[in-house]
């Protein structure tokens, strides 16, 4: 297996390197772009939280929300006004920024400011959206829809790769288990990263109860740290945690998001246990367990 | 009094490049197999940049596979071929005697064996075509 190394950042911000035996990476902020007074102060108070760690970062925050549960949920700030706060973002602070893109046709302009791009998980199979996503040159942030197989999302990986990517970060968000609950399938990281590209953990989502409320989704966020610690163990190369100051008040995934006072606890034990995962390679080498 | 044409060489009966697949290291397993069926032989080269062998993978590789995988068969599919490959292929040169070379077949229970001159595959020797051949002359 090629292990692949994924560089994320161009121009003046600070590059950020993930991958097979680096250190772990975090992709954090609230789900959605709320003000760009509110995105400085979570870019702020998130940066201070992983320079105190040392853990190398980039900001995560989506200018428009296309798979909320009811029609007069918050969609986002819209394109040009989101993607001009990102841009600001990374001036102010020096941190690169991802956001999703829903439509094909906006991949170009959230490419030329992102320094990574997202694939939403609803849309991971989604050829024009994928193609999109490539001819963006930047790296694509690929999450496993909650429908399918990890050995699946090497069919969406080809997809990218047939367009000239090879930036591939590949996220496990939970799989659907019946109509209300999602689970984790811990094999799914080994299983994405036989691909050669490294693979992340999207915790908050994977706590979603989706559309439980009704008409939006619920979250059972206090098991946020257990499967954080359970997806480090497997060797995962970047955390991804959405985080709000004031979960109640956040205009999207308000049942999801971890509230910011916790984030340094989790990511603090996240990255101690990266550590020693990295420390057991060392000493005991690949797990090379009844190979096939 | 032998009926056989003992004076034939692998390079004068072997399948050329075209008649039979070539896939890369990065073709999945399900795409393999339906090359092999398409040429309907139960073989399949797996080439490099270069024209290198890298591999082969065969009916019986696939067969023992299949009696032994415990993963699901659409995660066997998906996988890279080479992962399911037989790395170190017996092969011949173009120039082996036609009749050594279906011995070698006889002696190692194979159908078919890559031809590989100066660490490029070149061609195929079927057992089929060579036996006709060697009944021919």
């Amino acid at each position: 297996m090629n292990n692949k190394i994924i560089t994320i950042g161009y121009g003046k911000v600070k590059k950020v390197k993930v991958g097979h035996q680096l250190p772990l990476v975090f992709f954090g902020g609230p789900c959605a772009i709320e003000s760009k007074d509110h995105a400085f102060f979570m870019a702020d108070a998130v940066g201070e939280i992983c320079e105190k760690l040392n853990v190398p970062w980039v900001y995560k925050s989506c200018y428009d929300k296309d798979c909320r549960s009811a029609p007069d949920s918050f969609h986002g700030t819209g394109l040009e006004s989101g993607l001009q706060i990102l841009a600001d973002v990374r001036d102010e602070f020096g941190v690169p920024v991802v956001s999703g893109f829903s439509v094909a046709s906006r991949a170009k302009a959230t490419g030329e400011v992102c320094d990574m791009v997202q694939v939403p998980a609803y849309l991971c199979r989604q050829t024009s959206i994928l193609r999109a996503a490539a001819e963006t040159d930047r790296p694509v942030h690929l999450k496993k829809g909650q429908f399918m197989s990890p050995w699946n999302m090497k069919n969406s990986v080809r997809k990218l790769e047939a367009h000239g990517c090879e930036q591939i970060i590949l996220a496990d968000r939970g799989t659907f288990l019946g109509y209300g609950a999602l689970v984790n399938d811990m094999t799914s990281f080994p299983i994405m990263q036989k691909t050669g590209y490294p693979v992340c953990f999207d915790a908050t989502h994977s706590i979603q109860l989706p559309t439980s409320m009704g008409n939006i989704s619920g979250g059972q966020r206090e098991f946020i740290p257990y499967l954080v610690r359970a997806a480090i163990g497997c060797g995962i190369n970047a955390l991804f945690m959405e985080v709000h100051d004031n979960p109640k008040a956040a205009l999207s995934d308000a049942n999801t998001v971890l509230d910011l006072q916790y984030m340094e606890n989790v990511l603090h034990q996240a990255k101690i246990m990266h550590e020693t995962r990295l420390e057991l390679l060392d000493k005991f080498g690949e797990d090379n367990v009844h190979p096939e | 009094m032998s009926i056989l044409n003992k004076r034939l060489d692998v390079g004068e009966v072997m399948l050329d490049l075209s008649r039979f697949p070539i896939v890369t290291k990065t073709t999945i397993l399900k795409e393999a197999l339906e090359k092999m069926d398409t040429f309907r032989l139960g073989v399949a080269c797996i080439t490099g940049n270069d024209g290198q062998l890298l591999g082969i993978i065969t009916d019986g590789d696939v067969r023992r596979k299949l009696l032994h995988i415990q993963k699901p068969l659409t995660a066997f599919f998906i996988d890279d071929v080479i992962n399911q490959a037989i790395n170190n292929p017996i092969t011949i040169s173009s120039n082996m005697s036609l009749i050594d070379a279906v011995g070698l077949m006889e002696e190692r229970r194979v159908w078919d064996l890559p031809v590989v001159d100066n660490d490029k595959l070149i061609g195929l020797l079927h057992l089929h075509p060579a036996v006709k051949a060697l009944l021919e002359g």
